[in-house]
């Protein structure tokens, strides 16, 4: 009787014991594959933390003669771990003339000084998106008539209600935007929307007659271009949304060496306060999680070893009438060590189906969370495939759907450490009853 | 020989498998003791990184229920403005960690010797180039620039309740005039008045961390001012200086909440109290990051917890079957002692005490390595792994756990072997 047949005996023979061992390796294996995949998920969980925590940057080329050209903002953009979310903003002051070419009326009560060259002047304010200028966001600005400008508008502008009443003005109408030093740069814009302040400026009194509230405008980059360089295509400050706040560092480092800018030239800032601020939390989770994956693997092993044995000492007493047949101590190994391949490959394959339910379950039953914050998301996911170029809200930021479940290689890595301590375990407990004689073993049995 | 004899002399003389059994609990014990530490860790951190979103409401003027009266400066709302009081009771609610509100006002510095302090570009005229833009604070630590990571402590301390006359002041400018935490400077509101003048101590130095030349941020009077020109100062020392005004009190305040999962709670307390009229207030909660962030964290947090239940469970599910293949091994032993006449609840209670008697000593030692196990992880894994602390909390459930465990698995895995007669189980053996 060969060492094959006897271990396939052994198993059919000895049913209860067969199945607590395949119960046990059973067990062991799908805690193993659960806690990989488990591990795996929370990694992708922390880095939607990350994300959510949101990091940016800002490119401040206003030092530089062209400012920031749209190649570079494209080159920019192309920098791997940008979300796609980004704002272009420009600033400068404009003489604003009727379609006639009168100069209109700005409010000066109120103002520290009205500057020589400034009587008819006001603040411009560009934004990729308006809805993101300070102005709206922290100074309390309201629209209440037309709509923001994205961008794809242009040449539109944003009037404030009083100064569309002073200058009898409405929506649809146009005005001219002049550059305040050199005259012959003009631009046609359309009014696309009114507002209102809702908080009272505070700096009355003290700010010149350009920066009064009622006198601020806001319209696109383009425009905008067009009064302070002299033709479309540039921008002074670019904001610039990452997926996660732990690469900026190394994307703004990558920015630095676009060639073509004089990057030392340019301020460019980091804005991940949120992020500085759980760093420390979220280091201490993810140590957390090694920590208890190593306590787990650790424990899993010894247990198994543990067990082997355990069942090996049982089996001192056959082990020695087989020698005492006089059946080579090799082919002993091998039966021990088939018996046990044999129940580790079916609990091995069982595993499989196992920890997917259970991963399953955690999955769908325990995130729900996730997948209510996914809804949100999908909106905004409809908008940025609308155009590449567009820039998105920073509030649209993208939550990878956390799935736990068991990749191809985390599965082939548990079949191959369970077989492996399995024959190790078998060895071990195996080697001190071969080396005894079988007489010692008969005799000592009984 | 009595049950307790037997038991002891069993594991004694089967010391082999004893030792194993007692592997087995110790490995199993640790697992879940290691689990129980890990759980409250994860918990402690998770509420820490919520903490960190820095969640805020904000009690300010409700301008719209208010009156309105006109004046020189354009109409202005005649709405109540929060008094101290006001401030005092709503930060007293629990769960308000800190709260601040700003006064704001151009104040003149001088050293101690009464020589202006001049801004870091002056622009030569020497009764603008001494004005330094100062908010009046309660904590300046949660003043929006702060908190934005605009301006970064670098020395000292912020300014607290504590201290009645501080000054917290640019490196630009401390570095200037020479002057570090501790030193004195003196302020004046107005100094063509007869507005008092003040000695400061300065209790620390901040750090520019943000681009003021960026012109988002001009569209405030603070614009027109430098970073480095900002000062802040306590609020007793800028009622003082501003004792000649009119102490109206504040346009609103920002509470900060410990934890961000009470910020509702927080709120509605606030509003039940009597002592603020809140037709004339209104509440913003500020907790834009922490909604940002919280169905991430608490996936983070679910997942880490259902490793937990995953390796309790498995643990439990290992001793009771490692018992119930020792106790089937055991099943020749029964026989005979059931034919020597002794009684089945005797060799049920002899096994429960073998099993009792490994756990008494398997139990106390992997709480004790347990305890190790965690310290030494935290060495691998950074000082901030430390938190991981095995509490005797943790070692009295998983004990008294583990013991009903063991005594439910032993008395399950012996019922099997029990219903058999002696005659039955002896001649089945052979």
């Amino acid at each position: 009787m060969n060492s094959i047949k006897r271990a396939g005996f052994y198993l059919v023979r000895k049913k209860g014991k067969s199945l607590s061992l395949l119960l046990f390796l059973l067990v062991m294996a799908t805690m193993m594959l659960t806690c990989i995949s488990i591990q795996t998920a929370a990694k992708d969980a922390g880095a939607n933390v990350r994300k959510a925590l949101m990091g940016s940057f800002t490119v401040n080329a206003k030092t530089l003669e062209h400012g920031l050209e749209e190649s570079c903002i494209e080159q920019i953009l192309s920098i791997d771990g940008q979300s796609g979310n980004y704002n272009l903003r420009s600033y400068t002051q404009a003489v604003f003339f009727d379609k006639e070419g009168n100069p209109l009326t700005i409010r000066t009560e109120g103002a520290a000084a009205v500057p020589e060259g400034y009587e008819h002047a006001g603040k411009v304010a560009a934004n990729s998106c308006s809805e993101k200028d300070t102005y709206f966001t922290e100074a309390g600005f309201s629209l209440t008539k037309g709509k923001a400008i994205t961008p794809e508008d242009k040449n539109a502008v944003l009037l404030h209600e009083d100064f569309a009443e002073r200058n009898g003005l409405t929506l649809g109408d146009t005005l001219f935007l002049g550059s305040v030093t050199e005259e012959d740069i003009k631009t046609e814009v359309t009014v696309q929307g009114l507002f209102t302040n809702t908080a009272e400026q505070d700096s009355l009194g003290r700010a010149p007659s350009y920066d009064l509230y009622e006198n601020v405008v806001f319209t696109d980059i383009s425009a905008c271009s067009m009064l302070v360089y002299g033709e479309t295509g540039y921008c002074q400050y670019g904001d610039f949304y990452v997926n996660d706040p732990e690469m900026l560092d190394s994307i703004i480092d990558k920015v630095k060496k676009i060639p073509g800018m004089e990057w030392q030239k340019c301020i460019v800032t980091k804005y991940d306060k949120d992020y500085q601020n759980a760093k420390s939390s979220l280091e201490s989770l993810h140590n957390i999680l090694l920590a208890s994956m190593t306590v787990i693997t650790g424990i899993c092993f010894l247990i198994l070893v543990l067990l082997l044995i355990f069942r090996m000492r049982n089996r001192v007493h056959e082990v020695g009438v087989l020698m005492a047949m006089g059946i080579s101590k090799k082919s002993i190994l091998i039966q021990q060590l088939l018996e046990v391949f044999a129940v580790a490959t079916i609990s091995l394959v069982l595993t499989f189906p196992a920890s997917s339910l259970i991963s399953g379950q955690t999955a769908s039953s325990l995130l729900s969370q996730a997948d209510t914050a996914e809804y949100e998301v999908v909106n905004l996911v409809g908008n940025t495939k609308q155009s590449n170029t567009q820039a998105l809200s920073p509030q649209g930021t993208l939550l990878a759907e956390i799935q736990v479940s068991i990749s191809a290689k985390d599965y082939l890595s548990v079949w191959a450490i369970g077989l492996t301590l399995c024959g190790a375990a078998t060895s071990i407990a195996l080697c001190p009853v071969l080396r005894m004689k079988p007489k010692n073993i008969l005799s000592q049995m009984s | 020989m009595n049950v307790v004899k037997r038991a002891v002399f069993y594991i004694i003389r089967k010391w082999k498998k004893s030792f194993l059994i007692f592997s087995i609990l110790f490995a199993a014990s640790v697992l879940v003791l290691s689990g129980l530490a890990i759980s409250d860790a994860q918990e402690e951190q998770t509420e820490e990184l919520r903490g960190t979103t820095g969640v805020s409401f904000t009690v300010s003027r409700n301008t719209a229920t208010g009156g309105w009266s006109s004046g020189a400066g354009g109409s202005y709302s005649t709405q109540e403005f929060l008094s101290d009081k006001m401030l005092e009771s709503i930060g007293s609610i629990d769960g308000v960690k800190g709260y601040n509100a700003s006064v704001r006002t151009i104040l003149c510095l001088s050293d101690m010797d009464g020589r202006w302090l001049e801004q870091m570009l002056p622009k030569g005229y020497p009764m603008v180039d001494c004005q330094f833009y100062s908010y009046g604070c309660i904590n300046s630590e949660y003043n929006s620039l702060f908190l934005s990571g605009a301006l970064v402590m670098c020395e000292g301390t912020t300014i607290t309740p504590e201290k009645d006359n501080g000054i917290v002041i640019s490196r630009e400018i401390a570095h200037k005039y020479g002057f570090k935490a501790g030193d004195t400077l003196q302020a004046v509101n107005n100094p063509l008045s007869d507005d008092k003048t003040l000695t400061l101590e300065i209790t620390g130095i901040f750090d520019i961390a943000a681009d003021k030349t960026d012109e988002k941020n001009n569209y405030n009077e603070a614009s027109y001012y430098d970073y480095a020109n900002y000062a802040f100062v306590s609020e007793a020392a800028m009622k003082d200086l501003l004792e000649n005004y009119a102490d109206v009190g504040y346009a609103s305040a920002d509470f900060f909440v410990s934890d961000p999962g009470q910020l509702d709670a927080v709120i509605q307390e606030a509003q039940r109290m009597d002592s603020v009229n809140w037709n004339n207030f209104v509440v913003t909660a500020n907790d834009e990051v922490y909604e940002r962030v919280e169905s991430a964290v608490s996936d983070m947090g679910t997942l880490l917890s259902t490793l937990i239940v995953l390796i309790t469970a498995v643990s439990a599910a290992v001793v009771v079957l490692i018992l119930s293949m020792w106790m089937r091994s055991r099943t020749k032993e029964i026989g005979i002692l059931l034919s020597v006449g002794i009684p089945k609840v005797f060799i049920l209670l002899q096994y429960v005490l073998e099993t009792l008697f490994i756990a008494v000593v398997s139990f106390p030692l992997s709480y004790f390595f347990a305890g190790r196990a965690a310290g030494s992880l935290g060495r691998i894994f950074g000082k901030t792994t430390a938190v991981i602390l095995v509490t005797p909390q943790h070692f009295m459930t998983a004990a008294i756990a583990g013991t009903v465990l063991l005594v439910f698995s032993t008395l399950l895995s012996c019922i099997p072997v029990m219903r058999y007669r002696p005659i039955e189980i002896l001649s089945q053996m052979e």
